[in-house]
């Protein structure tokens, strides 16, 4: 019978919390376990009162949340409080945790709440337990930092960042590396005030010279408060970027782009979008060579090739010399089609009709059919379909021409979409259908010219 | 598409499930979300009020959802609860309870209950150690027993779990001889088996995946007013209606019409539905297969393709964009798009599970912003796999580990693709991820991070998800979740920052519980407890199927969700924005007033739709029971089952009345037997007769004293020899150990003495004078019965009196008509029926 006794496990953590979760024989954990058993006697030590009343508040509280009934959460959390004396270990552990995430939701809804209150909540709840120190402190800053109160939000990170419990285990290292951070942050933000007044003031002033010493002050303690997080894997983007525009701004060109290569390239990191982006406009701005930001585009469009940048991608690919780079810069605008966010991009079509005719042109209909083998299953019914035709026509006349004229040349012009569009008698455009009726009759792949 | 300038910070580690040390950034606070960073713009303290979500909220017009259609005709069965399989009892001082699964209890009451199943085949094999005819065993052999004597020792008392049974010597040599097969076997080879059905009933308790995606669908019409369901309908859900329905927006409802129904083999599981230029397409997935309709404009729809499943389909999702293509998974392990023209191809096929070995065949896949990149799901993971791609590779997309913060024990139930929506707000790249405990937004371009977690709290599983699109331009999107138990929130879901420009996913607000069935109590009237209960029960049903609708545009905008139970009912409920959160951006500091002001209630078209519906309810009979107490064969051996007829009868009524909770009323045993003429005497009335008669009224004891007044003989010395004679002369004046039985029945009421006296009599001990004769006698009337109950209980008998052909084919008819042989219509006129009733006595 052991093979399916389901068990309770407890799994402990290396806090020692013992987490309230039921574990199956599958493995896996099921929340509601814990109310079907009850429905059994099955023996066991019987919950006693004090836990049953705290029990029964913290359902009340919850669902007063999902009720949006601020008030009555509040009267019920008053009530909860209580729940703090309790003498099991694991609950002492989590219940400081329950308060400060259930008590921060109701100060931050209740219409007559406000930042004194928040505050006061934050500042007792920081020191019941003392694992919570750091969280709640960081929730707190944000939560001021929200409400403009930048000195405040100051203040409270620093007080964090000194704090120290036991030995530093790693996952406070972590925290304090964030608070660090968006001390960081916050130092970044006076100091970009402080680059605005600046670009109003003469050069030659007094107060000019003073005020570029404490930018540099300034900077270079924010830094010291960055460069520890972003070395940690992760998704730092706001960190990065200001990190990035205050090295950038002292002339440190090297390290802006030693930060930004890193958290592009660094295996250990996610395969953030943001983190090429960063880094091509970087290289864009600082005038790079083309072959550098080529290759910084390739990877970006290895991960996301729907994004807007790949149409600058295949400008890039377009001017290049290397035939390779005209060949990638066909693919490049067939895969930003075909993602379904993409349909309707008519920069995208217009890039592809052109493109299309200067590669037929250029006598690379292998190109051309190798991109579409792939596709002529399924393109003309994603987007070469008569409810396309019609309902393109109908909203943007322009992106209905392009279209058509990118299926006349992949599809012959027997294809439906073309004969719709073709069809049609519009006066300013009629001049433009019969150029593109011309051209598919020339360069349309399905009838190649031999 | 664009991609959003700046994401959210986030921690990333790699490695397995509830990883301790990493602090979970995503603080599970509703408001986190709420405080987007002022990024390069620090013109907050300026600025004064910084940008913040609109406080979203959905006002429901009712307290809680309305049936929209009649119920179900078909009774419904909650099935099995928790105290059916576990061990009840168990060390009282354990810290936690121990969950077992009771198999021993379940055992022993399968034997009791249905022995003829666990025993039967055992006792034809050993059918030559037994005799049957009724003649004293001259056989020297000692294995052979009589099975006629081994019942009489069995009859009168029940040895199981009552020490003190005697046991004779024929049942210890009975036991010796089969205990060893009885024993063993029986418990090993059925124990083994039940073991297994506890096991995987009590995981089907604890999830059931079949219904995941949901068996309800909205197919459009061709105006915002008009539009179809389709669900499936029947006992069985092995039908599937499409009903026509109005939407009004004055927040109500027009059913037109009966629904059009298509029959199908095997129940549905799930219902898919999808737009794709113009064309309304609608997929169903049942156990075994898979079928594509298209839905015309006018709503009829036309069926284009059925596919066979041989191991299971787990789930089905149409593509939002390519008309009529599919994808569909089975337990296997393997994922095929499908489509009616080009058929099938298979695009993965993996046995095992994506991230860590789970033993669930669970399979699930949909479809991404690429129309040739599928996601294939399992508990562990989701993983992006192109088709035109070699077979087997693709990216993850999400991953049960440390990369989400995942719990321990922690797995994905639902993945769905949230693109089709709409084009205005959310990018069309996310896709929604549903476990246990928390729901994930992932955007499938930057894998593996989550773009939003939120910790959704539901107490059963959520394995229905709908997203809508924004009720106005620059609204958040209500994105619905439902759980298996009828608990519904809505998350309001905005993917946009401050200036208009992308932002990562975030909740744009509180997330919000919506009213479920069981909050629609209070509408329907007060009950008597056994109705309150039933229509708890049905009130309490699983959702299976979730669908929304929008109504026509109003002054303000409006949302209709439909929901499907589990007993076939559907339900509908009116959520309307509410007006003065909309305009009103400030922070919640000073915002409006307190939130739940304005309470809904029912209106008295309510309460009447209600009781009608309950009305209709309570006219639908109830479950009938689902096994019967079995019947003991001895007692057909013993050629007793006249009385068993009689007193079935009876037992049926009673058992009946406690079924459906009423008091047991004359009317249900019939005519009373006293109504009866007693027996007319032929002659002149002997003693026993006289007795009886008095017996009949309920007078026996008063006769007995009047008896035993005059007749001061002591009583059982005299009687023997006389008995003898009547026995031989008439089979109508049987006397037995009845006699004590007369003098212990206290004089009750008429109907009370039927009702506890008859069942006690089959449980008599048979008189054991019986001669051969009359138990030759007897067989014509025994093989009636044998012939009636055939087909359920298989005796081998032979039947070859010619007398009973005429009975065979006469009976031919019930025996198709009626399946319980509790409902056996009673053969009227047959000679020895009438005289049967008083041979127990």
């Amino acid at each position: 019978m052991d093979n399916f006794s389901e068990e309770l496990a407890r799994p402990v953590t290396k806090d020692g919390q013992v987490k309230m979760s039921i574990l199956s024989g599958t493995g896996m954990h099921f929340p509601w376990l814990q109310s079907y058993v009850e429905t059994v006697v099955i023996g066991g030590k019987k919950k006693k009162d004090f836990s049953q009343t705290t029990s029964a508040c913290l359902s009340f509280i919850q669902e007063a949340l999902l009720k949006h009934q601020w008030r009555r959460a509040a009267e019920y959390m008053h009530s909860y409080f209580q729940a703090l004396e309790t003498t099991d270990g694991h609950q002492r552990q989590t219940v400081p945790e329950l308060i400060w995430k259930l008590g921060s939701e109701i100060l931050f809804y209740h219409p007559k709440s406000n930042v004194e209150t928040f505050t006061t909540f934050a500042d007792r709840m920081k020191n019941i337990g003392v694992m919570n120190y750091l969280k709640i402190s960081l929730q707190h800053a944000l939560y001021l930092l929200h409400h403009g109160m930048l000195e405040d939000a100051d203040r409270n990170l620093r007080e964090a960042e000194t704090w120290r419990y036991g030995e530093k285990s790693s996952s406070q290292e972590i925290l304090i590396n964030l608070v660090q951070a968006y001390k960081g942050l916050l130092q970044y933000y006076t100091w970009s005030k402080k680059k605005k007044e600046l670009s109003k003031l003469d050069k030659d002033d007094y107060v000019y010279g003073t005020t570029t010493r404490s930018m540099i002050n300034r900077s270079w303690k924010t830094s010291m408060n960055l460069s520890a997080l972003i070395k940690i894997p992760g998704v730092w983007d706001p960190f990065v970027k200001s990190y990035v525009e205050m090295l950038e701004f002292y002339g440190d060109q090297d390290a802006a782009q030693e930060v930004l290569t890193n958290y592009a390239y660094d295996e250990k990191f996610p395969s953030n979008p943001n983190a090429h982006i960063y880094l091509y406009n970087f290289l864009k701005r600082k005038k790079a060579p083309r072959t550098k930001l080529l290759s910084v585009l390739k990877i970006l469009y290895q991960i996301v090739p729907s994004h807007k940048l790949m149409l600058e991608f295949h400008t890039l690919l377009r001017k290049s010399e290397k035939e390779e780079h005209h060949k990638l810069g066909l693919e490049v605008l067939f895969g930003v089609l075909d993602f379904a966010g993409c349909t309707k991009n008519i920069t995208a079509w217009k890039y592809l009709a052109k493109y299309l005719k200067q590669t037929l042109m250029g006598n690379h209909l292998v190109w051309v059919q190798e991109q579409w083998n792939s596709r002529k299953n399924w393109w003309p019914s994603f987007h070469f379909s008569y409810f396309w035709a019609k309902s393109d026509w109908k909203e943007d006349m322009a992106l209905a021409c392009e279209k058509a004229f990118v299926a006349g040349i992949l599809l012959g012009k027997g294809c439906r979409y073309f004969r719709y569009i073709s069809k049609q008698d519009h006066q300013v455009i009629r001049k433009k259908i019969k150029q593109m009726k011309k051209s598919v009759k020339r360069y349309s792949i399905v009838n190649p010219r031999l | 598409m664009d991609f959003p300038s700046s994401l959210r910070p986030t921690l990333f580690r790699t490695g397995p499930l509830g990883l301790s040390d990493v602090p979970d950034l995503s603080f599970m606070c509703s408001w986190r979300d709420a405080l987007t960073l002022p990024e390069s713009q620090p013109q907050i303290s300026e600025n004064g009020a910084p940008f913040l979500a609109k406080d979203v909220v959905w006002e429901p017009v009712t307290p809680g959802p309305l049936p929209l259609l009649r119920p179900a005709p078909d009774p419904w069965d909650p099935g099995l609860t928790a105290q059916d399989l576990l061990f009840r009892g168990g060390y009282q001082y354990r810290k936690r309870p121990r969950v077992v699964l009771d198999v021993t209890e379940q055992l022993s009451r399968f034997l009791w209950d249905h022995g003829d199943i666990a025993f039967a085949p055992l006792g034809r094999l050993m059918l030559e150690n037994f005799k049957l005819e009724g003649a004293p065993s001259r056989s020297k052999k000692k294995t052979v027993i009589s099975v006629k004597r081994l019942f009489q020792n069995l009859g009168g008392h029940q040895p199981w779990g009552c020490p003190w049974a005697y046991i004779t010597h024929r049942q210890r040599r009975f036991s010796i001889l089969g205990g060893a097969i009885l024993g063993k076997s029986v418990a090993s080879i059925l124990a083994e088996l039940l073991r297994e059905e506890l096991a995987v009933r009590w995981e089907r308790l604890l999830l059931d995946e079949t219904y995941t995606g949901g068996a309800l669908a909205w197919v459009p019409g061709r105006t915002p007013q008009v539009g179809q369901l389709v669900y499936p309908g029947g006992g069985t859900l092995d039908t599937l209606c499409f009903q026509e329905v109005n939407l009004n927006p004055d927040s109500n409802l027009d059913v037109p019409g009966c629904p059009g129904r298509i029959h199908l083999r095997g129940p549905v599981r799930q219902v898919v539905t999808c737009t794709v230029q113009g064309e309304a397409v609608l997929a169903v997935r049942s156990d075994y297969h898979c079928a594509v309709w298209k839905v015309s404009k006018q709503g009829q729809p036309a069926l284009l393709q059925v596919l066979q499943v041989e191991k299971g389909a787990t789930g089905i999702s149409l593509s939002p964009h390519l008309p009529g293509e599919l994808a569909v998974c089975s337990q296997s392990g393997a994922v095929c798009l499908w489509t009616p023209e080009g058929g099938l191809q298979q695009i993965y096929r993996d046995p095992e599970t994506l991230v860590f070995r789970d033993p669930s065949p669970w399979r699930w896949a949909d479809f991404t912003a690429h129309p040739r990149v599928l996601t294939v799901g399992d508990h562990t993971g989701v993983k992006m796999v192109d088709t035109q791609g070699p077979p087997g590779c693709g990216l993850l997309l999400f991953r049960a580990g440390a990369e989400a913060s995942c719990q321990k024990g922690e797995r994905i139930l639902l993945t769905q693709y949230l693109g089709q929506s709409s084009p205005d707000s959310l990018p069309s790249t996310l896709h929604l991820i549903c476990t246990q405990f928390s729901l994930y937004l992932v955007d499938e371009r930057l894998p593996l991070v989550p773009m939003l977690k939120w910790n959704h709290g539901l107490p059963s599983p959520p394995l229905l998800a709908r997203l809508l699109p924004p009720p106005r331009p620059g609204c958040p999107q209500p994105l619905i979740l439902a759980g298996q138990g009828g608990q519904l929130q809505l998350l309001p879901i905005s993917g946009e920052g401050p200036g208009g420009e992308a932002s990562a996913p975030r909740l744009a607000g509180p997330p919000q519980s919506l009213p479920s069935r069981r909050d629609s109590l209070s509408a329907f009237p007060l009950l008597e407890p056994k109705s309150q209960w039933q229509l708890e029960e049905r009130l309490k049903a699983p959702t299976i199927g979730l669908a929304t609708a929008i109504p026509p545009p109003a002054s303000t905008p409006g949302l209709v969700l439909f929901q499907l139970s589990a007993a076939g009912d559907i339900f509908y409920q009116y959520l309307r924005l509410q007006e003065d959160s909309t305009g009103d951006a400030g922070p919640p500091g000073d915002a409006g007033p307190e939130c739940p002001t304005p309470t809904a209630s029912w209106t008295p078209q309510d309460t009447v739709c209600c009781s009608q519906w309950l009305k209709i309810l309570l006219e639908v009979p109830p479950d009938p029971p689902t096994w019967a107490v079995p019947t003991f064969f001895h007692q057909q051996q013993l050629s007793r089952m006249e009385l068993q007829k009689d007193g079935g009868k009876l037992l049926e009524a009673l058992r009946e009345a406690m079924a459906k909770g009423r008091l047991l009323q004359q009317r249900d045993l019939g005519p009373l037997p006293t109504a009866e003429p007693p027996p007319t005497p032929e002659s002149s009335p002997d003693e026993l007769s006289e007795r009886l008669e008095e017996a009949w009224e309920g007078r026996g004891a008063a006769w007995w004293e009047r008896h035993h007044g005059r007749t001061s003989e002591p009583g059982k010395q005299p009687k023997r020899p006389k008995r003898r004679t009547q026995l031989s002369s008439t089979f109508s004046s049987l006397s037995g150990p009845l006699d004590s039985l007369d003098a212990t029945s206290p004089p009750l009421s008429p109907d009370s003495t039927c009702a506890k006296a008859r069942p006690q009599l089959s449980a008599t001990p048979p008189s054991q004078e019986l001669t051969p004769d009359l138990w030759a006698q007897g067989i014509p009337s025994q093989q009636e019965q044998t012939l009636q109950d055939n087909h359920v209980a298989k005796l081998p008998l032979q039947r070859d009196t010619p007398e009973h052909a005429a009975t065979t084919s006469s009976q031919a008819s019930s025996i198709r008509a009626t399946s319980s042989w509790l409902h056996r219509p009673v053969p009227s006129g047959s000679q020895p029926h009438r005289k049967k009733p008083r041979m127990g006595f």
